[in-house]
């Protein structure tokens, strides 16, 4: 199961997301971030404290937002990865291309 | 310990997958943080047979066979489609720019990275993909 939810806090958007990002999920999350997408002018907190799970399909939803968003100068930050998928972002380099708090 | 899981070539069949994977690394004692990258690994491996094999609304079927031995967690995949050898993707380079980072090509890359041997072999019209990990 797969949760994702968006809300606009202290001028930023959260994008939180609950659950497993695995490649049958993929497509209604990516639908779910449209909001996410389609603005402009806010940063980018992607919220990952309860995902347990990202495969390959869930990175490339997060590299196209970070692609978006820094062609908009807008700031994207990962915060709450567990140490599974830490490992993850570290076994595909994205460590070194998202913010990881 | 042999275990076989057959799913159609239907991502929505995914989660059957991990549930398949939890129980084979239960079974074989595996540590949770390896139980993690072989949900991963497979599941790469068994999107991409359900992406290529079979052409688009023609149904087909993808075998899992798990086989644990004392030292060693095998995996055979192995479908009915058209042949495809996913082993001869090129790896994606993830040292480059976020400018010039291609959005995908990550699902054999991280099977590479998990696993430590991945084979592939075309026989009797089947696409038999091994993968295996070293368990000690």
């Amino acid at each position: 199961m797969m949760k994702t939810s968006v809300t606009e806090e202290n001028g930023m958007l959260i994008a939180a997301f609950e659950g497993r990002l695995d490649t049958a999920a993929a497509p209604q999350t990516e639908k779910d971030l449209a909001q996410v997408c389609e603005n402009k002018d806010l940063d980018i907190v992607l919220d990952c404290t309860k995902l347990d799970y990202i495969s390959s399909s869930g990175l490339r939803i997060f590299l196209s937002i970070l692609k978006l968003a820094k062609a908009n100068g807008r700031h994207v930050s990962v915060v709450g990865l567990n140490d599974d998928l830490r490992n993850v972002f570290s076994m595909t380099g994205f460590i070194n291309l998202f913010d990881i708090k | 310990m042999n275990d076989v899981l057959t799913l159609d070539n239907d991502v929505q069949q995914v989660p059957q997958l991990a549930e398949f994977i939890d129980r084979v690394c239960e079974t074989a004692g595996v540590d949770l943080p390896l139980t993690a990258k072989l949900n991963l690994a497979i599941e790469e491996a068994v999107v991409n047979v359900m992406d290529y094999a079979y052409p688009k609304d023609v149904k087909g079927e993808v075998r899992i066979e798990a086989i644990a031995e004392e030292a060693c967690l095998t995996f055979v995949i192995s479908d009915s489609g058209v042949a495809f050898d996913p082993t001869a993707k090129e790896d994606a380079d993830t040292t480059l720019s976020l400018e010039e980072r291609p959005i995908g090509g990550l699902g054999i890359f991280l099977v590479r990275q998990i696993m430590d041997s991945v084979a592939y072999e075309r026989t009797d019209g089947k696409n038999v993909l091994t993968l295996k990990k070293n368990l000690k």
